[in-house]
């Protein structure tokens, strides 16, 4: 090469720089490129490096950093001439053999898709059947130890006092027990209350606790309305919707988490991925209790379709569209829909007489919320 | 007074200060945004498991093109850590949920809403794993052959950092300089470069001075909101100038010149690329539904109508795609802005004084492990 003779000068120009990785000492070296490269300090001990140990290290642009398998861990030598480095480099068999190469990538593209996909296989199918088959394992105590926090947290928002009054409670106890024995439920197995707020809903907890809001009394024009919506509540009891709900949601929420890399579950994707999958979960749940509800009503002779009224009154006709896959419960119109084709004429005795039904409706007394 | 303090020393001549050394950026920044949009839509194939090589290679690029007094820093540090550190930090993250749901219901039993507190708890892991995450960046940072590395207890710091926040929130934030002053001096006298230890030189009384007229405003910031872009800006700019100035190792020292307006482009550059992608994706959403609804040819209220949930199904997924495109989009420019941008106009300002202290410096320190990382991941806490 012509260049020979220029290129001697440029290197002293443009030193080569020597870390020892044992003290940040900067030396300045000057290399041979032998049977290993051979890197001599003017005063110090020479150093060699065999060729097939060196590695590249990350260095800016117009550096070449090197580093060593077989010297200590963070030794670097930087070569900043570039026909130097096109020498080094050449002869450097294995320099880049430690670096995510594209197949590197292609693997963990490979065993990410891999892990997503187990993920939403637990997620679609693991999870809910390990929520089918716990639930009902769940012991007793327990389901009533998470019963009794709910409950504390309920009273908190909607009322301390379960409303008492004497005659109202005696017709509200009557109708619970009437369907409790159509749902063929234990005797010890069910709570039921009501209490005082103009909320109109009802809801069960764990442990068997059932609580009616008032605002739904007030809105209901006859017993069959209230005892459709009990129903439908105690559904909810004999399949252990509340364990089943638990683990279904703890178990998904920490997936999806864990797919997206934030465990608590925060963020704005995990939150919207987990209410998609769990309210299509709980619309299947909230189903099985309305085919439950409906079971009951018609044992006891009784048609479903007015507690369905009754909810129509209460939400209105519900939208549809994008919604509807993020509802917890199916649409109103359609629940009432098949009530009103499972409707059929009373074939048994009323539930409360007219009176029971006055005192029911007035069971947290007249005037005082 | 300063002839007798200096009598004793001898009579050798002082020799004169050597001028500050400069710190240089020189990384390209469209290769940094190549990377990070290659990094983004990698992400968005393995469903986010290529963050922990992503934020490597971020890290490899800001480190490497770093260089101080002529020598470029290194970042050792590599993906498959990270993801091995994740792993580890769930093993021990899930057993503590599970243990965290338990005591939580037998409060609830106790008192509605009792177990409130207990969010604290997670509140002292988060800042645990800020301090275990900050050592093994600091471990895997090499200038000049020698790495950086840091000793002092995670839950000793957690425990500063937890009676710290509970007098910032007594205060309604006027605490926070001598807060922020309090635990970077934990954290730096425990950060060593080979054998110099690190110290911590500003107070926060400094920090009140530069930013208390920042406390006053900040209600009218909530009340006319474009101006709370400003504000910020202000409070990082001499956040980040109070805590350069004081950074000392050994007998180096930093300072700082970054002007108090130095990140109203950076902020206002962020919220106009957020402002236009959003208005592109309302724009391709308005699209998604004219072409849904011409394709299927029912009138649009009857296909947002009940009955139509299996008709909504190809808009769900176009709004999905959509929803991941613009996430994808703000991470880059989030990235680009305020991580690579950021990074090159603080260093434009630090200058690093008697850095002749550093020349001949004794490596030592073990490596620690990506565990703390894996926390801040697992916990969605975020650490400098």
């Amino acid at each position: 090469m012509s260049e020979v003779s220029t290129e001697i000068p440029a290197q002293s120009a443009r030193p080569t720089i020597f870390f020892d990785g044992v003290s940040s000492r900067r030396r300045q070296v000057t290399l041979a490129l032998g049977q290993a490269l051979e890197i001599a300090e003017e005063g110090g001990a020479p150093v060699s490096w065999a060729y097939a140990d060196i590695r590249r290290a990350d260095s800016p642009a117009g550096i070449l950093r090197l580093a060593c398998t077989s010297a200590p861990s963070l030794a670097r030598l930087e070569i900043r001439d570039a026909a130097l480095a096109a020498d080094v480099t050449v002869r450097c068999m294995h320099l880049d053999e430690h670096q995510t190469s594209r197949r590197g990538v292609v693997k963990i593209v490979g065993w990410s898709v891999a892990a997503a996909g187990s993920i939403v296989c637990v997620v679609l199918f693991g999870v809910p059947l390990a929520a089918d088959r716990l639930a009902p394992l769940v012991p007793k105590p327990i389901e009533r130890r998470i019963g009794d926090a709910s409950e504390v947290q309920v009273k908190t928002i909607f009322g301390r006092n379960v409303c008492e009054d004497p005659s109202g409670k005696a017709a509200f106890v009557k109708l619970v027990n009437r369907l409790r024995d159509a749902a063929g439920l234990d005797d010890d197995s069910v709570t039921a209350g009501v209490l005082p707020t103009s909320v109109p809903n009802a809801f069960a907890l764990p442990g068997g606790k059932v609580y009616v809001l008032r605002g739904l009394l007030d809105k209901a024009e006859n017993p069959d309305e209230i005892a459709g919506i009990l129903a439908h509540e105690l559904g909810h009891l004999k399949h252990y919707d509340n364990m089943r709900g638990l683990i279904y949601n703890g178990g998904t929420s920490f997936l999806i988490g864990l797919l997206f890399g934030d465990v608590t579950g925060s963020s704005a994707v995990i939150f919207a991925s987990r209410s998609v999958v769990e309210a299509s979960y709980s619309r299947e749940a909230e189903a099985a209790a309305d085919t439950f509800a409906i079971e009951i009503m018609h044992k006891l002779g009784r048609s479903p379709k007015p507690a369905a009224e009754l909810m129509f009154r209460i939400t209105g006709k519900e939208g549809g569209g994008l919604t509807s896959i993020l509802a917890s419960h199916p649409l109103t119109e359609d629940r009432l829909a098949r009530m009103t084709r499972e409707d059929r004429p009373p074939s048994g005795p009323p539930l409360l007489t007219d009176k029971e039904w006055q005192a029911l409706k007035g069971i947290c007394g007249s005037g005082k919320i | 007074m300063n002839d007798m303090q200096w009598a004793p020393i001898g009579s050798e001549p002082l020799p004169p200060p050597l001028p500050p050394t400069r710190v240089d950026f020189t990384g390209d920044r469209s290769a940094f945004r190549k990377m990070v949009t290659k990094g983004a839509m990698l992400e968005l194939v393995t469903f986010g498991f290529y963050r922990f090589w992503l934020v490597t290679d971020i890290r490899r690029h800001l480190w490497t093109d770093t260089s101080i007094d002529g020598d470029a820093a290194e970042y050792t540090g590599r993906g498959k850590e990270l993801l091995i550190g994740f792993l580890f930090a769930l093993a021990i993250l899930v057993p503590i949920y599970l243990a965290y749901f338990l005591v939580g219901i037998e409060f609830e039993r106790w008192q509605g809403f009792a177990s409130t507190p207990l969010f604290i708890s997670f509140y002292a892991f988060g800042q645990f794993a800020i301090f275990r995450a900050r050592r093994y960046r600091l471990t895997r940072t090499v200038w000049r052959g020698v790495r950086f590395w840091m000793d002092g207890s995670g839950w000793a710091y957690s425990f500063r950092a937890m009676l710290w926040g509970l007098l910032v929130f007594l205060t309604l934030g006027l605490a926070l300089p001598w807060r922020e002053a309090s635990l970077e001096r934990y954290k730096m006298r425990h950060t060593h470069y080979g054998d110099l230890r690190g110290d911590f030189a500003a107070d926060g009384w400094t920090f009140f001075k530069r930013g208390w007229w920042l406390w006053l405003l900040s209600p009218i910031a909530i009340v006319i909101f474009p101006l709370a872009p400003f504000f910020y800006a202000e409070f990082k700019a001499r956040e980040w100038r109070w805590w350069l100035d004081g950074i000392r190792i050994g007998g180096v020292s930093l300072s700082s010149k970054l002007p108090h307006d130095a990140f109203y482009g950076l902020y206002w550059k962020v919220i106009g690329w957020w402002t236009l992608l959003s208005a592109i994706f309302g724009a391709y959403l308005g699209g998604a539904t004219m072409l849904v609804v011409t394709l299927s040819g029912v009138p649009a209220e009857q296909a947002f109508g009940p009955d139509n949930a299996a008709k909504s199904i190809p808009m769900l997924v176009m709004m999905v795609i959509g929803y991941f495109a613009l996430a994808l989009a703000l991470n880059i420019v989030m990235r680009v802005y305020l991580q690579r941008d950021l990074w090159a106009k603080v260093l434009e300002t630090v200058e690093v004084h008697n850095i002749g202290a550093a020349a001949d410096v004794r490596g030592s320190g073990e490596l620690a492990s990506a565990l703390g990382e894996g926390f801040a991941d697992g916990l969605d806490v975020a650490g400098f």
